[in-house]
């Protein structure tokens, strides 16, 4: 392609997208506000999982020993706790500590303890894991090998909190990807819909160009771009609304992240991909008629 | 007289067209030299426009072949059909000219999509209008000229190219006699400067008299190919060569009105 019909292409696509400035933006909001329902799902869902992630980190895995284990034994324990994979920390609670603890947790009902003739709590170790730790399979899979230990009494770690977060999550990413798969056939149907309008009304000049030997490369590269402007506009219509709304929302839960700017940067490239997309589709098929 | 070597520059041999049970035209076999003038005469729904279709490839023919310069429809792919079409001009009875730019840029736009360069278009918009006489409204839109304006300006962009073979479906078609006759004197300068010119038209009264070769065309079947008898220059041809000088007197009034 000689650097002229490049210069002319351009000069083509934009007398195009200033004759069809209408329809054009009309179809810019609805893409802009069905991208603004994915993404602020993703938005919900990447908080969510934060929050969770902050919660792995409270995650502690006691390994409660036998009653009347002696110290070596109770040593070697500590070690090989040590000794595994994703373990962080092993920290010692005696019983005592143990009742005391649990005498704070009471609070005002710890009383109730003084009817106890003996300690019922057994000594424990108490674990920290690193984050590649926090499933509930590899969890479930440990607890299960360090309870078949000599001296080993049970294993806890709150499995069924655990395993019910883990549900949650995954059950956000799904409902995503689903609201995501369903936005994405939308926004290329919008926008594919949008060329069909803007080919039907310039259909004249379409058959023109082909009659004076325009290629189709040189008639249908105005209404690519036209495509992926219309993408880029509306995902910078919907993370702007986004931020609006996170603004709003930021009042009430201080907490709340927004996306990074790498993020934002590739989900505009994202969606002029996806508008150029679109548009390629509805060209292709009116030029094989 | 022109080129007295004769080529031919384009072709259709045993072209047969149908459109599902009906057929459109049948065993078509017709050869164009270059720089001859050729009208395709026939009623309407003889088959012309089809025909016309089938040479710049916009449909192709059920049987046989239609040959342009290098260019054979059998043995076409469809990316090489813009490359053939820069080699033929095409003429039609509604112009087709894009009403949002101008006329220079619309005689523009043939060269545009070659991708010539600026200067290049420039010098020859500027030498075509001029030909047909319509420099001076480089500036307007399509709408603001006159059915006969128009037809120039689309007949200007058909030879923007410098084509070897012009094809004209009805160019006359719209306009009234007189403009008619000056759009006739147009083709017949363009022919008469090397370009073959293939007119289709309904109109035997209006064509019989310049003693051109004449194809008729019948129920999408040849009847008659009438040989050219005269050879020359065409404009000698015209009736009275002061009634087109008229004609573009009269069909300039027309737009002052128009206004």
């Amino acid at each position: 392609m000689k650097p002229s019909e490049v210069g002319y292409i351009i000069d083509e696509s934009v007398l195009m997208l200033k004759r069809r400035k209408g329809a054009t933006s009309l179809s810019v909001v609805i893409m802009g506000l069905s991208l603004l329902i994915l993404v602020m799902f993703v938005l919900v869902t990447l908080n969510i999982s934060g929050i969770i992630g902050k919660a792995g980190e409270e995650l502690r895995v006691y390994a409660y020993l036998e009653d009347g284990l002696g110290s070596d034994a109770s040593r070697d324990i500590q070690y090989r706790l040590l000794g595994m994979k994703g373990v962080e920390e092993v920290v010692f609670i005696s019983r005592e500590e143990a009742l005391d603890n649990f005498g704070e947790a009471l609070g005002s009902d710890s009383d109730v303890l003084e009817a106890l003739e003996e300690n019922p709590l057994p000594d424990a170790y108490r674990m920290k894991l690193g984050p590649e730790m926090y499933r509930s399979d590899i969890l479930a899979r440990m607890a299960e090998e360090i309870k078949q230990w000599e001296g080993i009494e049970d294993v806890r770690y709150g499995r069924r909190w655990f395993e019910r977060g883990e549900k949650l999550v995954r059950g956000f990413y799904m409902t995503d990807l689903g609201i995501g798969l369903i936005v994405l056939f939308s926004v290329v149907f919008v926008i594919s819909n949008t060329v069909r309008l803007t080919i039907l009304s310039r259909r004249r000049a379409i058959d023109v160009m082909k009659l004076v030997g325009a290629t189709n490369t040189y008639i249908q590269i105005p209404f690519v771009i036209e495509g992926a402007l219309q993408g880029v506009f509306a995902s910078l219509l919907a993370v702007g609304l986004l931020a609006l709304i996170f603004t709003l929302a930021k009042r009430y839960l201080p907490g709340l992240v927004f996306f990074g700017t790498e993020w934002v940067a590739g989900f505009i490239v994202f969606c002029a991909v996806l508008g150029s997309l679109g548009s390629f589709l509805a060209m292709r098929r009116f030029l094989k008629m | 007289m022109k080129s007295t070597e004769k080529r031919i520059i384009a072709g259709v041999y045993h072209l047969s067209k149908d459109f599902g049970k009906q057929f459109a035209l049948q065993d078509i076999n017709i050869q164009i030299a270059n720089g001859e003038f050729v009208f395709l005469v026939g009623p309407s729904g003889a088959g012309k426009s089809t025909l016309l279709r089938m040479i710049y490839m916009d449909d192709f023919p059920t049987a046989g072949q239609v040959v342009v310069g290098p260019f054979v429809s059998t043995r076409m792919k469809r990316s090489t059909i813009p490359h053939m079409r820069r080699r033929v001009g095409i003429v039609f009875q509604d112009f087709r000219l894009l009403e949002d730019r101008t006329v220079f840029e619309n005689v523009a736009l043939a060269m545009k999509v070659m991708g010539t360069g600026m200067g290049e278009i420039k010098r020859q918009v500027t030498d075509i209008l001029t030909r047909v006489g319509l420099y001076h409204k480089r500036y307007d839109y399509p709408t603001a000229l006159s059915g006969g304006e128009q037809q120039r300006i689309a007949i200007a962009r058909a030879v923007a190219n410098s084509p070897s073979l012009l094809l004209a479906d009805e160019p006359t078609g719209n306009l009234d006699p007189v403009v008619t006759r000056s759009i006739l004197e147009l083709l017949f300068r363009i022919n008469a400067a090397g370009t073959a010119v293939l007119m289709a038209t309904h109109d035997f009264d209006l064509v019989r008299s310049f003693g051109q070769r004449i194809i008729y065309l019948e129920e999408g079947c040849i009847v008659k190919d009438k040989e050219m008898i005269y050879v020359g220059d065409l404009r000698d041809r015209i009736d009275d060569s002061s009634v087109s000088r008229e004609a573009d007197r009269l069909s300039g009034h027309d737009i002052e009105e128009d206004r």
